[in-house]
């Protein structure tokens, strides 16, 4: 009973989350070619108002969504001051404050804040996927977008399964791990104090049971499977299709509009990088 | 035809260890010698409901198995709807006709979503689209799980989970449906809804049922009952006769169903009664016999009034408002407690009741502080200014869990908890340093040899295993009882004054069961002052606690003793939990106007009737042979 919920995934019967998940992943890659496109402030800008268009219509609140670039925050300003030290500048440019071997150029400031605005709009777009997706609909999303490759013998249906299997064990493992903690726990054991090698050590007692329990559930999933007919994936049917609605054809439109926009300013207006 | 057939079937476990594929409690020694059936005969009617009985071990499951061509047999022939199960090609066809629900709910759905679960079975055998989903419709609704079609299987309850399992097997529209201990896990209501489900299957659609189960309420709905022991079958036939034959179920390590040894303790005091599950029934035979009006008084006799307690004036566990929520300010936000007020007197062997969700499990995490109280996390300041607020109480064996002060670790020391299936926390190479594991990590000081093989030698004992036959195997070969002794062992090997144990006796076989409890009673009685056991079990609280506790909703519906307790039977009943057969039958006979305390354990329930029949002269001498064991 601890944690209902894993990976991201913010429940609201919103616009975005009513989407098919292929039109996500797609709108997603869009979204990411465009970024890399965009070359000035009003390129990224295009982007900006295009995320700021899909959160309010995912109604996830904006905290949750800065909360995930919280994590990558620390990644985001080690790039961009980098990037400010390493800038090479243009002739005749003159450094705002020089060091040593350190010189801040104006250029520098402004290649330094493009990066950033960029990794914040990546970052933003792809939580906003795994918010507005369970990982089920990401996982149908993703076999049937791969269903290409099949072609060339992957087997993508038994991988989908694989995946699918996983995502329903990792809420009933992780339910175990506590468990096993827990009990671990009421006979001493510590898992707080310590040195990297104790704690390492104090891991032990928990890991043993879980891959035994793990290997006991795989057995018996294994004839559960088994019993219910399955044979692999050479005569199997699937029940879900996922279907094309209007809500895909106007995500679609919007995502193709935004691309226009930003190459249209790339041809446009002169690029800062 | 016969829907099943088995022709001098035998099977053995060659290469593969025993608890993998049988029951995890495999006890019996059959099994280490390797043969799980011997020249097995028998054969399943088409539409028949044949229950299977046997104690851990008998071989019961690994003739489910069997049947579904999961496993192959070592010698005979199965014949499952004039197929030869032992022909490669006959596999798929078999397992299209034959269902099978396995015991763990958990570990028998694939997807994420109840309708593609569902639709598992009908992908695999290439059914169109269309009509999977018709298929889904219709298993859903036969196991009364419509609306839960979008649900994800994790937020169900365990019965609501075995009944999507059914559904999954509907969905391949079979004709025979094998249970194999699909309602052990289960607490009784959900046990109540898949046993009505499987029985309206039986009815309504004329399905097959092979029912294997520990419940003999359950074999009692069944046309036919087969005793499995040692693997081979024992007693076959009509359930009633079969669970009434007191000596060889005993033989074959079964117990009587608990309604039958009350009608026998009647009958052995003179006053004869037939063998009887139905309370009603049996009460109208009890006023028949008793030739008893309305009105008339059942007392017992006054020197006999229940044993209290010794008690030593103090107080084991004060609880007061405790509440704890799971996913705080999360579209996920529950409460499991929501301000428990209880109180355990030291001394007690107390029964904690409720059904699944109800916060029990969630309370007893509290008394050794798995879970903490806010106040007690180490993050936790004290607001200045607050409005009203609730006093929180909770100290447990003297230790005040609200205060982040406590030394938790002598809280542990001191309260010891055994988990529900315990054996699946064992870890270490040898029983020796598995039991001695807690003993180490509690110790101030670095233990002595001596002083850790007397410890360990001690709580070995305890639980009645033999020090030198067991200290130096590993904790993974030993049977399935006797890997949940050496868990207990393991808690108890650093002397708790209070043990808490959830659900000691979940998955074992009757006598497996009675064997804990007494476990339990000789801890109680010469190591830990103060027992606290969570139970599905009505009966076990009824008989062994001296107190109990139901819960609900996340609070305490009601406290005192067990028989107090089931005697508010209504409220238990809208609990979702089952009462013993003795508070069910001092009900019927309420309900027919005998004036009869509600709070008597069975014993006193028997004198009191038997002491009546006494007085009135009736029923009492013109019992030809109604003595029994």
């Amino acid at each position: 009973m601890a944690d209902v919920s894993f990976g991201q995934y913010y429940p609201t019967k919103s616009f975005a989350h009513k989407l098919d998940p292929r039109i996500k992943l797609l709108f997603l890659i869009t979204y990411i070619v465009a970024i890399f496109l965009a070359t000035t402030f009003w390129g990224l800008g295009v982007c900006a108002v295009a995320l700021l268009f899909c959160v309010i219509f995912s109604r996830v609140p904006i905290g949750k969504l800065l909360k995930s670039v919280k994590g990558v925050l620390f990644l985001l300003l080690f790039t961009a001051v980098l990037n400010v030290f390493f800038y090479s500048p243009k002739e005749g440019e003159t450094a705002l404050w020089s060091w040593q071997f350190l010189h801040i150029y104006s250029g520098g400031l402004i290649a330094a804040g493009f990066l950033i605005a960029r990794l914040f709009l990546l970052v933003m777009g792809s939580s906003l996927l795994t918010l507005t997706t369970t990982p089920v609909a990401l996982t149908d999303g993703l076999e049937s977008l791969l269903t290409p490759l099949k072609w060339i013998k992957v087997p993508v249906h038994d991988i989908a399964l694989i995946m699918s299997i996983a995502l329903r064990f990792i809420p009933i493992l992780t339910d175990e791990t506590s468990r096993i903690m827990n009990a671990q726990k009421a006979r001493g054991a510590d898992f707080e104090t310590g040195g990297l090698f104790k704690r390492m050590q104090a891991i032990v007692p928990v890991l043993i049971p879980l891959l035994i329990s793990a290997f006991r559930r795989a057995d018996e999933l294994g004839d559960a499977m088994d019993a219910r007919c399955y044979a692999g994936s050479k005569t199997r049917t699937k029940y879900k299709k996922l279907r094309f609605a209007w809500r895909d054809l106007v995500a679609s439109i919007f995502g193709l509009a935004m691309l226009a926009g930003v190459i249209v300013l790339k041809i446009m207006l002169p690029g800062i990088i | 035809m016969q829907a099943i057939r088995f022709n001098k079937v035998c099977f053995s476990y060659e290469t593969e260890k025993p608890d993998a594929a049988d029951a995890p409690f495999a006890e019996n020694s059959s099994i280490e010698e390797g043969f799980a059936l011997r020249e097995v005969d028998f054969s399943v009617g088409e539409g028949e409901f044949v229950a299977v009985l046997g104690h851990n071990g008998s071989g019961k499951s690994t003739l489910a198995r069997l049947i579904d061509g999961l496993l192959t047999p070592t010698g005979g022939e199965i014949t499952v709807l004039g197929l030869d199960a032992s022909e490669p090609k006959n596999l798929f066809e078999i397992r299209r006709q034959v269902g099978i629900v396995f015991q763990n709910p958990d570990n028998q759905t694939v997807a994420s979503i109840v309708e593609d679960d569902v639709a598992f079975g009908p992908e695999n055998i290439g059914v169109d689209r269309e009509e999977i989903g018709d298929r889904i419709t219709f298993a859903l609704n036969a196991v009364g799980m419509s609306a839960y079609r979008h649900s994800t299987p994790t937020r169900l309850s365990g019965g609501q989970k075995q009944r999507i399992a059914i559904a999954g097997a509907l969905a391949l529209k079979p004709k025979i449906l094998i249970l194999d201990e699909s309602t052990a896990m289960l607490d009784p209501l959900g046990r109540k809804e898949v046993m009505d489900v499987v029985l309206r299957l039986n009815k309504e659609e004329k399905m097959t049922v092979l029912l294997i189960t520990h419940f003999p309420e359950e074999a009692m709905l069944a046309d036919r009952a087969i005793v499995m022991h040692a693997g081979e079958i024992v007693l076959q036939g009509e359930p009633k006769a079969v669970l009434s034959d007191e000596a060889r179920l005993r033989e074959y390590s079964l117990a009587l169903p608990h309604a039958y040894q009350l009608c026998r303790a009647l009958s052995a005091g003179g006053l004869t009664v037939e063998d009887c599950m139905d309370e009603e029934a049996l009460a109208d035979e009890i006023v028949r016999k008793l030739s008893a009006s309305s009105g008339a008084q059942l007392e017992i006799p006054a020197m006999e009034k229940p044993l209290i307690p010794a008690k030593d004036g103090g107080q084991a566990v004060i609880a007061e408002n405790v509440s704890h929520v799971y996913n705080p300010k999360s579209p996920f936000e529950t409460y499991a407690l929501n301000g428990a007020t209880l109180t355990v007197d030291s001394g007690a062997f107390f029964g904690i009741i409720g059904y699944t969700g109800s916060g029990k499990s969630t309370f007893v995490q509290h008394l050794n502080a798995l879970l903490k109280l806010p106040t007690a996390e180490k993050h936790y300041r004290p607001k200045r200014k607050k409005g009203e607020e609730v006093p929180v109480r909770l100290t447990v064996a003297g230790y005040d869990l609200t205060d982040k002060k406590t030394d938790f670790r002598s809280l542990r020391k001191n309260v010891g908890m055994v988990f529900q299936y315990p054996e699946y926390q064992l870890f270490a190479e040898t029983v020796f340093d598995d039991v001695a594991f807690g003993l180490r990590n509690f110790s101030e000081h670095s233990l002595s040899r001596e002083e850790t093989e007397q410890a360990v030698r001690e709580a070995l004992e305890m639980v009645g295993l033999q020090y030198t036959a067991v200290k130096d195997r590993s904790p993974f070969e030993l049977s399935g009882g006797q890997k949940r002794r050496v868990a207990i062992a393991g808690v108890l090997v650093s002397r708790p004054q209070i043990l808490v144990l959830d659900e000691p006796a979940a998955g074992l076989d009757p006598q497996g069961k009675a064997e804990i409890m007494q476990l339990l009673h000789k801890v109680h009685s010469e190591w830990c002052k103060t027992v606290i056991v969570v139970s599905h079990d009505m009966d076990e609280i009824s008989e062994h606690c001296t107190e109990a506790a139901a819960f609900g909703g996340g609070r305490v519906l009601a406290q005192g003793t067990p028989q107090e307790v089931f005697s508010s039977m209504e409220q238990v009943r809208e609990m979702g939990l089952d009462t013993p057969f003795t508070a069910k039958l001092t009900f019927a006979l309420r309900r027919r106007g005998l004036e009869i305390a509600s709070d008597l354990t069975r014993a006193d329930l028997v004198k009191a009737i038997l002491l009546y029949a006494k007085k009135n002269g009736a029923g009492i001498g013109c019992n030809g042979g109604g003595i029994h064991g």
